[in-house]
């Protein structure tokens, strides 16, 4: 997948600002960012669901030309909005949704339903949340393409199912697809991606490898005071060797040590006499969305 | 409301049997009618157009009668009212309910999502308006009358087109909008506004009603062929309204 200088615009509001991304065959990235920070809107582009305003797509090989229909042909989709046809029973709204895909789509999405514990027979509207994402995993899973874009798969999914449907993808990402993964939380996706895309406001603020950002993460200290404790520049006494970066926020402090060994840097912290005293300490057990709001001040990860 | 082949067999199936009761209902009254056309006549009076109407009834006899009460009042009222319904809820439904996404997301191509939208529509509202003509013959059997099977069948496909045009204009609204409710009240108390100005004499002919009342029909049947100064433009519109629907169902957005 690729898309070269991708700008989209709702009237006055710019939902996506210019956005360049490669994303090589095979793997699963995730899209991860707040609500409102223009996931759904770039994998609407991806789908051909928006119309391009402004930049090129690419997927799989094929430019995004028309109404995109022969980018759809080759991708699966899961809209992260769950408005169903309530009053079809969960077969009929699997069928309804594995429309124009391939012979036999519709038996392995009822496989994976079965698996999925997902009740065909039922009607939608008595479904659970939980369950009409589940119903739309399996309509994007089943299909023989090379590329899915699911949006908010495991939101709403209890900690087993979310597991579950993980493994689908993973087992689905080693078979060779590459998977698009959107998630405003990232501790519910990020075991799985191996590539990590940070979007907010519209704008792509990190891109990098899970395990560069879980790496990071191991060199983060995060400082907590009491209420008020800190004074202007305070903190400038951890600065010094070892310390990439000292981030005052609130009457917090992140820094960002140079390396994995913490002990230099909590020795100078002992020594500051004139810092107040923390009342915690955090270092290797902060989740890469506290690193990521960290980092880029992103909120609601 | 769900879209699919079974849904629109149903709704069709739906009007056919409102429509066919209302002219069961019609020419199980035509003796009684018949036998008091001069009081009716008397109490008509007083409204030109009303008499004009009972006047046309009087001189074509049982062809005319089943014309106004068949074409004219069930399929022009009741279909109006049944195409601005089915329209409106066909995209702008869509939208509403918040369905839209998964029903484009499918590799289908919005040309062909669109116009079997548009095709299914109009078969719920155009399809029964032959098939209840089409029992006319055998319903005028009981009292030993008969119409012409292609007179009837010319009269449905005026009909149709003037059908066609208001379902399609209501379309092209709903591809533009995501207020299937709104779209329903102003076309509806836009039809029956006109409707009304059939009624009122010196404007009567600002009303769209003219295209489709007992005289357009009769003229059919006594010339064995269809007025075409009056279809074409309607089907003109039912074609332009289709494109322009196209144009603006491909940019949509969900």
């Amino acid at each position: 997948m690729s898309v070269h200088g991708l700008e989209h615009r709702f009237g006055a509001t710019q939902a996506l600002h210019r956005t360049d991304l490669e994303i090589p065959a095979g793997g699963v990235v995730g899209l991860l960012g707040p609500n409102g920070s223009g996931k759904s809107t770039l994998m609407r582009l991806l789908t051909g669901l928006v119309p391009l305003q402004q930049g090129k797509v690419n997927v799989d090989g094929v430019p995004m030309a028309g109404d995109g229909l022969e980018i759809r042909r080759r991708t699966t989709y899961a809209p992260g909005e769950l408005h169903l046809y309530s009053e079809l029973k969960g077969g009929e709204h699997l069928r309804f949704l594995l429309r124009g895909r391939r012979d036999g789509s519709f038996d392995r999405a009822r496989s994976i339903a079965g698996e999925l514990g997902l009740p065909l027979d039922r009607r939608v509207r008595e479904y659970s949340h939980g369950m009409k994402r589940q119903l739309l995993f399996a309509a994007a899973i089943a299909p023989d393409v090379r590329v899915r874009i699911l949006d908010e798969i495991s939101e709403g999914l209890d900690p087993a199912k979310r597991s579950q449907v993980l493994d689908l993808i993973d087992a689905d990402a080693a078979r060779g697809t590459t998977i698009l993964l959107s998630s405003h939380h990232l501790g519910e996706v990020d075991r799985s991606c191996q590539r990590l895309v940070f979007l907010n406001a519209g704008r792509v603020v990190a891109d990098e490898s899970s395990e560069e950002v879980r790496r990071r993460a191991g060199r983060l200290v995060r400082l907590r005071f009491a209420p008020g404790a800190l004074t202007p520049g305070s903190t400038g006494v951890l600065q010094g060797p070892g310390v990439e970066s000292v981030e005052e926020v609130e009457d917090r402090v992140n820094v960002m040590l140079s390396g994995d060994d913490p002990r230099a840097f909590l020795g100078r912290l002992a020594a500051a006499t004139d810092l107040p005293a923390p009342t915690s300490v955090e270092h290797g057990r902060i989740s890469l969305g506290e690193l990521y709001r960290a980092l880029y001040g992103v909120e609601g990860t | 409301m769900f879209k699919g082949t079974r849904g629109y067999i149903t709704y069709g199936l739906g009007f056919f049997v409102v429509l066919e009761i209302m002219l069961v209902a019609a020419v199980y009254w035509w003796p009684t009618f018949e036998e008091n056309l001069p009081s009716i006549k008397a109490i008509a009076a007083p409204i030109q157009m009303l008499s004009d109407l009972v006047d046309q009834v009087d001189q074509f006899g049982v062809s005319g009668y089943i014309v106004g009460q068949h074409f004219f009042k069930g399929c022009s009222a009741l279909g109006t009212a049944a195409a601005v319904l089915f329209a409106a809820n066909s995209v702008a439904g869509e939208a509403h309910r918040g369905t839209m996404e998964i029903w484009l997301a499918r590799p289908v191509s919005r040309t062909r999502l669109m116009t079997e939208r548009w095709l299914g529509g109009l078969f719920v509202v155009v399809a029964p308006v032959f098939l209840t003509s089409a029992t006319v013959p055998a319903l005028l059997g009981m009292f030993d009358k008969t119409m012409d099977m292609s007179d009837l069948m010319r009269c449905s496909l005026h009909m149709g087109g003037f059908l066609a045009a208001i379902y399609s204009v209501s379309f092209l609204w709903s591809c533009l909008s995501s207020e299937p409710m709104r779209i329903s009240f102003v076309m509806l108390f836009l039809s029956v506004m006109v409707f009304a100005l059939y009624l009122v004499e010196g404007v009567t002919h600002y009303s769209l009603y003219r295209l489709v009342e007992i005289k357009v029909f009769m003229r059919i049947i006594t010339k064995d062929a269809m007025d075409w100064p009056l279809l074409a433009p309607m089907l003109a519109c039912t074609v332009l309204a289709y494109g322009l629907s196209l144009r603006a169902f491909r940019r949509r957005v969900p």
